[in-house]
C-alpha cells in the first residue's frame, strides 16, 4: 500500500508548529515606516462576492488615510480560523482580523483578544447605537473585545415565477401555509415517478436545524449554557418537523447528495432557507426571479437563526498599531452601509433606518426579523459541541437512525465536554 | 584496527540521516509524548500537567472508540484483499509472455498518483448520478445504478477501501514480483517431477519462500492502512454519519478543528500502540520459524 504516514507527518508537524513557540514569537516588523506610515494586516475569510466588497472600502480607506495603510488578506473561511489560531498562538497574526459571533467566546476566553472598550468610548460607539444582541455578542465577562460589523439572518427565499405559474399569491407565513405552498410547489413534471422540482430544501443543515430549534424555544444548549438541550422534548419536535417534511410532507428531499443550493438557483427548489449574503450570488444568476423575506413561523416561538462578523484585533499589539487598527475597525463600522450592499444587514440602527438601505430590498425585508434574531451559544466550547449536534441532524435527517437515538447521543456527547471544561 | 576503522566510517556516513531523523522524527515523537500529558488548547499561555487525563478521557471518548473501529475495519478491508491482489498481479507478471513491462508499469501508475488526484478521479466515479460506475452498474441491473456511494453509511467503508486498493496495489506488487523472482526454478522442476499441480507447487514451495516479504507486505500494509488520512479527510470527510470516521481524521479534528493539542497528541499515542501491538502479533504469526 502507498499510504503515506500521515500520523508521523502530522505528529511532526504538530510538534514542529509548537516546537517555533520560542522561535518566532512576533516578526519583528516596524511599527511605523520611516516616512510615519503605520501598516496594518487586515484579515476575513471573504472569499465570495462580499470580498470585492470590502476591498472596496479598503481601498476607499487607504486613499482617505495616507498614514495608515490596509493590506487585506482574504483566506478562504474553510482554513482561515486555523491560520488566525496559529498565528494568535506562535506570531504572524494580523493587527485586524475577522471572528463569526459563535468563534467569539473562544478567542477572547483564551485571552487572544485585545480590550477595545476604551477605544469604542472615546470614539462615542454606545451600545444603544447598535443592535444590542450583536453588540452585546461582542462582550466576554463584561469586558468588550470586539465590535460586529454586521447582522446576518436567515431569511426565505423563494422563486417569484414558480409561485405566479402555480397561482401562489406570496410567501408563507405560518407552518400550515408553508407546508401547502410547497405541496403545491413539488412536481413530478416529466411524469417518470421521481421528483424533478421540489417545493422546498434543507442548504446548510446547520442554520437550519439552529431555525427550527430556536423557533421550538431551544438550542444546543441550556440558557446558562451549561448543559447540552439537545435531549429536550422540543428539540425532538424541532427536528421531528423537519423530518417530516422529507419523509411526511415529501416536500422536501433528503438533503445528503443534494446541491439544494444550486438547485434553487436553477428552479427546481421553490423555496430554501438561506442567509442574507447568499443574496449576491443569486442576483448573478440572471434568469432567476427571486426574493428574500423573512422566515416563516415553523414553531410556536418567533425566532431566527443569524451571525455576526466581529472585528477584533490580538492582544499582543503596540499602542501605535492598536490605534491604527482601531482607526480601521471603526472606518469598517462607520461604512457598513458599503458593506450591505454585499449581501449584510449593518448593525448600526441610524443605517438601518437610513433610505439607502431601505432600498436594498432582500437586505431590508430580512432585517425585519432583527428583534428575533437568535445567535448559537456564546460557550468556549462552541466548536467541539456544534460538531455533535451537526451531526445528529445529519444522522436524523439522512439516515434511518432515529431522531431521538441520534441526539441522546449528541446529548451525551456534548455534556462531557462541557463537563471537562 | 580496520574493523575500528569500518564502523567510524558507518557512523560518518550515517550521521547526515541520523540527525535529520533526530530532529524531524525522534524528537517530534518525544515531544509529543510530553504534550500528551498536558491539557494544552493552543491559545492557551497556561498549560497545566494532567498526566494520563487525556488518555483516559480518549478511552472513555465513544468517538475515539468508534473510530478505531472504523479503522480496523479499513485495515481488514484493504489488507488481505489488497496483498492478495498484489501478488496475483505479481504471479501473473512472472509469466513469460509479451507485454509484461506494459501491464507492470500500468498497474504501478495509480501508486504515483496523489492523494489529491485520486479523490477527485474516484469522486467522479462514484457519483451517484453521473457516475462511471453506477452507469455500468445500471445497465447490469438497474437497481444497483442508484447506488449512493458515498453518501450511505453502509457503502462508503467499502467504498473508500475499494478506492485505496486500487492506489496501492501496484507498490507490494513489485515487492511481491521481486520475491517470486528469488524463488529457485529448480524447486518448481523438483516439484513438478513429482506431480505437483501449480496450485500445490505455489502452496508448498512459492510461498514458504516469499514469506518474508508477505510479513513485510502485510506489516508495512497494516501500518499504513491504520493511518489512513487523506482520503477520508478529502472523500467523505469522515461521513455520511462518522461511518468513515478514522483515527487519524479525528485526531486531525481534536488537534486543529478544536486545537485540543494534548488531546491529540494522546490519541496519537494511543494509535501508535494499537498498532505496534499489532505489528508484534503479526511477527509472531508471519516470522519464519528459525533452524
Amino acid at each position: 500500500m502507498a499510504m503515506k504516514p500521515c500520523k508521523i507527518k502530522l505528529l511532526s508537524l504538530l510538534a514542529a508548529s509548537v516546537l517555533s513557540l520560542g522561535g518566532c514569537q512576533q516578526e519583528s516588523k516596524p511599527d511605523v515606516w520611516p516616512d510615519g506610515t503605520v501598516v496594518i494586516e487586515f484579515w476575513n475569510g471573504f472569499s465570495g462576492p462580499d470580498g470585492a466588497a470590502m476591498e472596496a472600502i479598503v481601498r476607499k480607506f487607504n486613499k482617505e488615510h495616507p498614514k495608515i495603510q490596509v493590506r487585506m488578506q482574504i483566506i478562504p473561511w474553510g482554513t482561515y480560523y486555523d491560520k488566525v489560531t496559529l498565528g494568535l498562538a506562535f506570531g504572524g497574526a494580523p493587527d485586524v482580523f475577522v471572528l463569526h459571533a459563535n468563534r467569539f467566546p473562544e478567542f477572547a476566553s483564551h485571552n487572544a483578544l485585545s480590550p477595545i472598550d476604551s477605544f469604542a468610548q472615546n470614539a462615542g460607539l454606545r451600545r444603544e447605537a447598535f443592535v444590542e444582541k450583536a453588540w452585546d455578542a461582542g462582550i466576554w465577562k463584561g469586558t468588550q473585545y470586539a465590535l460586529p460589523l454586521d447582522v446576518h439572518p436567515l431569511g426565505l427565499y423563494y422563486n417569484k415565477k414558480l409561485f405566479t405559474d402555480a397561482g401562489i399569491p406570496g410567501p408563507p407565513k405560518t407552518l400550515e401555509e408553508f407546508v401547502d405552498t410547497a405541496k403545491r410547489l413539488t412536481k413530478d413534471k416529466d411524469g417518470d415517478g421521481k421528483i424533478d422540482q421540489w417545493g422546498f430544501s434543507f442548504t446548510w443543515l446547520h442554520s437550519n436545524s439552529y431555525l427550527f430549534l430556536n423557533q421550538f424555544d431551544t438550542g444546543l444548549l441550556t440558557k446558562d449554557q451549561k448543559r447540552s438541550a439537545l435531549a429536550s422534548p422540543q428539540a425532538l419536535q424541532a427536528l421531528d418537523l423537519m423530518e417530516e417534511m422529507i419523509h411526511k410532507h415529501k416536500i422536501a428531499p433528503t438533503p445528503e447528495g443534494n446541491d439544494a443550493w444550486m438547485g434553487f438557483q436553477t428552479g427546481k427548489v421553490a423555496m430554501a432557507l438561506e442567509g442574507v449574503y447568499m443574496k449576491t450570488g443569486l442576483d448573478k444568476q440572471k434568469d432567476l426571479d427571486y426574493a428574500g423575506v423573512a422566515v416563516p413561523q415553523f414553531g410556536p416561538k418567533q425566532a431566527v437563526w443569524a451571525g455576526s462578523h466581529m472585528m477584533s484585533m490580538p492582544r499582543k499589539l503596540s499602542p501605535r498599531r492598536q490605534e491604527a487598527a482601531w482607526t480601521f475597525i471603526k472606518y469598517l463600522s462607520d461604512n457598513s452601509l458599503t458593506w450591505a450592499e454585499g449581501g449584510q444587514i449593518p448593525v448600526r440602527k441610524q443605517l438601518l433606518e437610513s433610505p439607502e438601505f431601505r432600498k436594498m430590498e432582500v437586505q431590508f425585508a430580512m432585517s425585519k426579523q432583527i428583534p428575533y434574531i437568535e445567535y448559537e451559544p456564546a460557550s468556549v466550547s462552541y466548536n467541539q459541541v456544534a460538531t455533535y449536534g451537526d451531526s445528529a441532524v445529519e444522522k436524523c435527517l439522512n439516515t434511518n437512525e432515529s431522531c431521538l437515538e441520534a441526539l441522546k447521543i449528541a446529548d451525551r456527547r456534548i455534556n462531557t465536554v462541557l463537563e471537562r471544561e | 584496527m580496520i574493523r575500528k576503522r569500518d564502523g567510524l566510517a558507518a557512523a560518518v556516513f550515517l550521521l547526515p540521516y541520523g540527525i535529520l531523523f533526530l530532529i524531524f522524527v525522534l524528537s517530534p515523537v518525544l515531544y509529543g509524548f510530553w504534550i500528551s500529558l498536558h491539557k494544552w488548547h493552543i491559545l492557551d499561555t497556561k498549560i497545566p500537567f494532567v498526566g494520563l487525563e487525556n488518555y483516559r478521557n480518549a478511552v472513555q471518548d465513544d468517538l475515539f472508540v468508534l473510530s478505531l473501529v472504523r479503522t480496523a475495519l479499513f485495515v481488514a478491508l484493504t489488507v488481505p484483499l489488497g496483498n492478495a491482489i498484489s501478488l496475483l498481479f505479481a504471479v501473473g507478471l512472472n509469466q513469460n509472455f509479451r507485454g509484461t513491462t506494459f501491464y507492470k508499469v500500468a498497474f504501478y501508475l495509480p501508486v504515483v498518483l496523489s492523494v489529491t488526484v485520486l479523490v477527485v478521479l474516484w469522486r467522479w466515479l462514484y457519483s451517484t448520478e453521473y457516475g462511471l460506475l453506477n452507469y455500468y452498474l445500471g445497465r447490469l441491473t438497474p437497481a444497483l445504478g442508484g447506488t449512493k456511494w458515498l453518501n450511505d453509511p453502509s457503502y462508503a467503508m467499502p467504498a473508500l477501501a475499494l478506492m485505496s486498493i486500487w492506489w496501492g496495489a501496484g507498490g507490494n506488487m513489485l515487492i511481491y514480483l521481486a520475491a517470486l523472482k528469488s524463488v529457485p526454478r529448480e524447486l518448481h522442476e523438483a516439484a513438478e517431477l513429482d506431480g505437483a499441480l501449480p496450485l500445490k507447487r505455489f502452496w508448498a514451495v512459492t510461498l514458504p519462500i516469499i514469506k518474508p516479504a508477505l510479513l513485510f507486505c502485510f506489516v508495512i500494509s497494516v501500518i499504513a492502512s491504520s493511518q489512513v488520512f487523506g482520503q477520508t479527510l478529502m472523500l467523505t470527510n469522515g461521513g455520511p454519519a462518522d461511518s468513515t470516521l478514522t483515527v487519524v481524521l479525528y485526531m486531525y479534528r481534536q488537534g486543529f478543528g478544536q486545537y485540543q493539542l494534548g488531546y491529540a497528541s494522546a490519541v496519537a499515542y494511543l494509535l501508535f500502540l494499537v498498532v505496534f501491538a499489532f505489528t508484534l502479533v503479526q511477527f509472531r504469526v508471519l516470522m519464519p520459524k528459525k533452524g
